[in-house]
């Protein structure tokens, strides 16, 4: 975006300050540079390059930085300011200008941009984890206790294991094409897995095209040329397929694709490809819910209670229909936390970035769960998932972090025993 | 004037993490809610009231200026900061003390937002009474230094009727507590009164004991629509001359609700000159007598049609037109300014009629929600403040909607204090005896004049 038309987007923001009753940085912090309204001001400063400029301000970079880019803000302020928007704008000026900080750069360009570095990194980080190397590099301090942040990873990522998975079905009711994302893929396979056979069980034939990372990682670092590239790989291969609905299990996956259509404001021959496609991404939970899902199933007898991802709530408005699924299986009795909708500071690799910021939100996410008494804390996005599932571990509480298609899996799995 | 060694000293009474000394931190403690700027010296976020009164003894050694702050949602540029200032940010001292039921006191500090002592007392079917627009962020410390009120107002009063007692460091750093908390009847000199719509200039609230009010069991909330201001202002005279007082009373004139209307199409003809938004609480057969009086004098008004609330849902669409004013009007104007004039209750109408007569003659859009009930008008003039000659029409439009105010008999400020931005009305609202006492009592707390200097009190020129 142009300059001018940026600073016409901040203008818009009139100071009123809302935005401190939802801003998880401000929440937790109580400082100004912290909240919307001090993020957009200063933003406007370095633009208008009258007390400082943009540029020479590592100080205003980190503020940007700071930016969970969770719209919590948006969603409520009066005067509708996409703040989001102005950051990553922010971000995608100081990649081009700068470049990607190396660190960003090995992870997101290196790792993420392609399926099978990803998947090599996953199985070195393994062997890491499993080899008592970690000890050491703890000992060292080197890493700080960003290795605890990695989730235990599974042998085998969900990709390999498709051959078996998948089912042909002769008459099925349903054609779907499964995305799967590359954090679902390796880190959380069991998530994936559920997805297909909860999908199988109710007579969907499942396909699952050989798309790459969605680009959420790059998107966030402000990386817009390899976002773009991944972009139109997806759109191409999300283009080819003849199925009724696209869906995610990864809230983030769902509403970076549905972002893609800003990348390609101009192209109109994109443009509406994309609407096509966009009209087809479905959260597995709406999805079930749409086509009436089969309600046999076991008894789970558990305390449960949701934790809304930004992208779910806030991106692709999924509010109730996680929790409908919840309702729907035996035994669970689903209570609502405290502040079920606020970030939980993992915002993709934030905490690796910003380790005090995102552990304070953390620490108050935990507070609220630990409140509910629930056994089990549901999410839809594995981002959340492994930044819960490390606060369960920082803060040494019993419970596990569940996607609500795992519990309904494990419901159908109960019901045929 | 501040320096490194000054700031390191400062740094070592409220503990690093608890300051705030670059250049780009101290930009976004440069502003409030009000289009003004300061320059901050520096900001502390202190723990506890002790540390307070060192930042203070700490800025009366050095003679420097002090800031309280609280949200910053302030309107009228109370919370911009004075060149060179200690500002004092009070969003870690935002505890709940304690909340006795039996007594109905909620004992708080300053930094805890007006909503979460809502949702505090909210179990114990208590409340506390004042419930400004900006609850969900602006603190009790804000609310105590601007006197804010809120759209309840017409029943219950503004902040001041509902504080106990406060807990003052004052610009010396000296601790008082005000006020009687076991009895508010006591006769005495109230000191909680000077600092209730105090702006900061007379000292820092460090603790508050709030009353807590019952909250009424039930509510009946109610709109009508009229083709004349005349018929609406007398309807709202008839209203609380029958004795009924409603928890709201809000009156749109036309700029308003064509502007709701385009925006959330909720079904009102484009051209009604006025809607009221009335609401009343009580018990049943309270409510139920209170209705039919409000309904009756509908009636007598000509009122063109009007709507009850039957449920919770229909409540919250009656009331959906008064909330989303300022995103309906923001959309129009990249810049507004609110005022917030009082101007007495049967003067209403010939006042919003005037506002609506110059907005013609400028060529301005001014919309016009008023707290009807006590005659607090907020005119929101909408501009485009890139546009120079837009910028002095509505200076020109502004001073005219002042003048015009005292004229009625009225006053400049109902809720949201003078500020930078009244300063310059002063005079024209107080007489120079009225202003000369107001300089002695800040004189009697603040004879340094360190305490938020530059604010709510016009320099008088001597002569
Ligand atoms: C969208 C919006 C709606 C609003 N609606 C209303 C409304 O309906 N009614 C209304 O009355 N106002 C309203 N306001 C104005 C504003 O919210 C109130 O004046 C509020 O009380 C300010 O509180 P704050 O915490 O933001 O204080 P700040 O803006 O931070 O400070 C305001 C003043 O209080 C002083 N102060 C702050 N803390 C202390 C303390 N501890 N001790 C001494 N002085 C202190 C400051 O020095 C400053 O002079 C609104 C503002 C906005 C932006
Ligand atoms: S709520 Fe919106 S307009 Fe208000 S300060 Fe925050 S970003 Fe600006
Ligand atoms: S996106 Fe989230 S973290 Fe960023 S300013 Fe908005 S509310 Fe705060």
């Amino acid at each position: 975006m142009k300059k001018d038309e940026l600073l016409e987007i901040i203008m818009s923001c009139n100071r009123c300050g809302v935005c401190q009753e939802v801003c998880p940085t401000y929440i937790v912090s109580g400082v100004e540079t912290n909240v919307a309204r001090g993020r957009n001001r200063l933003i406007r400063l370095g633009l208008e390059e009258q007390q400082f400029n943009l540029d020479n301000e590592p100080e205003l970079e980190k503020i940007v930085n700071e930016c969970l880019l969770c719209k919590a803000c948006e969603v409520n302020c009066p005067s509708g300011v996409p703040t989001p928007e102005i950051i990553s704008n922010i971000r995608a000026h100081y990649t081009t200008t700068k470049g990607l900080p190396w660190a960003k750069k090995i992870m997101y360009r290196g790792i993420f941009s392609d399926n099978r570095k990803i998947s090599l990194i996953r199985n070195l980080a393994r062997i890491y984890q499993k080899s008592g190397i970690n000890k050491l590099v703890k000992l060292a301090g080197l890493f700080n206790k960003t290795d605890e942040m990695l989730p235990d990873l599974p042998k085998e990522n969900v990709r390999a294991k498709l051959p078996v998975l998948l089912k042909n079905f002769e008459r099925p009711k349903h054609k779907v094409a499964y995305f799967l994302g590359c954090s679902v893929n390796n880190f959380f396979s069991s998530i994936g897995i559920a997805t297909i056979k909860v999908l199988q069980e109710n007579d969907c034939q499942v396909i699952v095209p050989d798309v790459n990372c969605c680009g959420a990682p790059h998107q966030s670092a402000g990386d817009q040329d390899e976002f773009i590239r991944l972009a139109k790989n997806n759109i191409k291969k999300l283009n080819e397929l003849d199925v009724e609905a696209i869906i995610v299990d990864c809230s983030t996956c769902g509403s970076i694709i549905k972002e893609y259509e800003k990348l390609f404001a101009n192209d109109k021959e994109y443009q509406d490809i994309i609407a096509k496609i966009t009209a087809k991404i479905q959260d597995i939970s709406s999805y079930l819910l749409s086509i009436d899902f089969k309600r046999e199933m076991g008894q789970i007898n558990q305390k449960v209670t949701y934790h809304d991802p930004c992208h779910g709530i806030r991106f692709l408005k999924v509010k109730d229909a996680p929790r409908e699924i919840l309702k729907s299986i035996p035994g669970i009795n689903l209570i609502e936390m405290k502040e079920a909708d606020m970030c939980c500071g993992g915002a993709g690799s934030y905490g690796i970035f910003n380790p005090k910021l995102s552990r304070d939100i953390l620490a108050r996410k935990m507070e609220n769960y630990k409140e509910s008494e629930a056994g089990i804390l549901a999410t839809s996005c594995p981002a959340c998932t492994m930044q819960l599932s490390f606060g369960l571990k920082l803060h040494k509480l019993n419970g596990q972090i569940k996607h609500p298609v795992e519990l309904l899996a494990e419901a159908y799995e109960l019901k045929k025993i | 004037m501040l320096n490194q060694r000054l700031t390191n000293q400062l740094a070592q009474i409220v503990g690093k993490d608890n300051i705030l000394t670059s250049k780009i931190s101290l930009a976004s403690y440069a502003y409030d809610a009000s289009p003004y700027q300061g320059r901050p010296g520096v900001v502390v976020f202190p723990i506890s009231t002790e540390m307070v009164v060192e930042v203070v003894k700490f800025a009366n050694k050095h003679n420097l200026p002090i800031m309280p702050r609280g949200a910053g949602s302030c309107l009228s540029g109370g919370a911009i900061a004075p060149e060179g200032s200690i500002v004092i940010s009070f969003s870690r001292m935002n505890r709940i003390i304690d909340i006795n039921p039996e007594n109905r006191i909620a004992v708080v500090e300053p930094g805890i937002t007006n909503k979460q002592v809502q949702l505090a007392a909210e179990p114990y079917g208590l409340m506390f009474a004042p419930d400004p627009a900006s609850q969900n962020i602006s603190t009790i410390g804000g609310n105590i230094a601007e006197n804010a009120g809120g759209i309840r107002g017409v029943k219950y009063g503004s902040t001041k009727d509902h504080i106990l007692g406060l807990e003052v460091v004052l610009p010396s750093g000296e601790i008082i507590v005000t006020g009687d908390i076991n009895s508010p009847l006591e006769p005495e000199i109230d000191l909680t009164y000077f600092f209730c719509g105090s702006e900061g200039t007379l000292g820092i609230v460090t603790k508050a004991w709030l009353a807590l009010t019952p909250i009424n069991p039930k509510v009946k909330t109610m709109t009508a629509i009229f083709n004349s201001l005349e018929n609406a202002g007398s309807c709202v005279a008839e209203i609380i001359a029958k004795g009924v007082v409603p928890t709201t009373m809000e009156i749109m004139d036309n700029t308003v609700i064509k502007a709701v209307e385009d925006y959330l199409k909720l079904g009102f003809p484009r051209d009604a000159a006025a809607l009221l938004l009335i609401e009343v609480d009580g018990f049943p057969s309270d409510v139920e007598t209170q209705v039919v009086s409000i309904l009756n004098a509908f009636t007598n008004n000509k009122a063109l049609s009007y709507k009850i609330a039957g449920n919770e849902k229909e409540r919250e669409d009656l009331w959906k037109a008064r909330r989303s004013v300022n995103g309906a009007l923001g959309k129009l104007k990249p810049a507004n300014i609110v005022h917030d004039i009082v101007v007495p209750r049967d003067r209403l109408a010939i006042m919003l009629e005037k506002v609506a007569q110059m907005a013609k003659k400028y060529g301005i859009i001014i919309g016009q929600v008023a707290h009807a009930g006590d005659g607090n008008l907020h005119p929101t003039l909408y501009y485009d403040h890139r546009i120079p000659e837009e910028v002095e029409k509505v200076e020109e439009a502004c001073d005219e909607i002042i003048k015009e105010t005292i004229v009625q008999g009225g006053t400049i400020s109902g809720e949201h204090g003078i500020g930078i931005e009244k300063l310059k009305y002063m005079p024209l609202a107080f007489t120079k005896q009225s202003l000369e006492y107001m300089q002695k009592v800040k004189d009697a707390f603040d004879p340094e004049n360190i305490c938020n200097p530059g604010k709510l009190l016009p320099q008088i020129a001597e002569d």
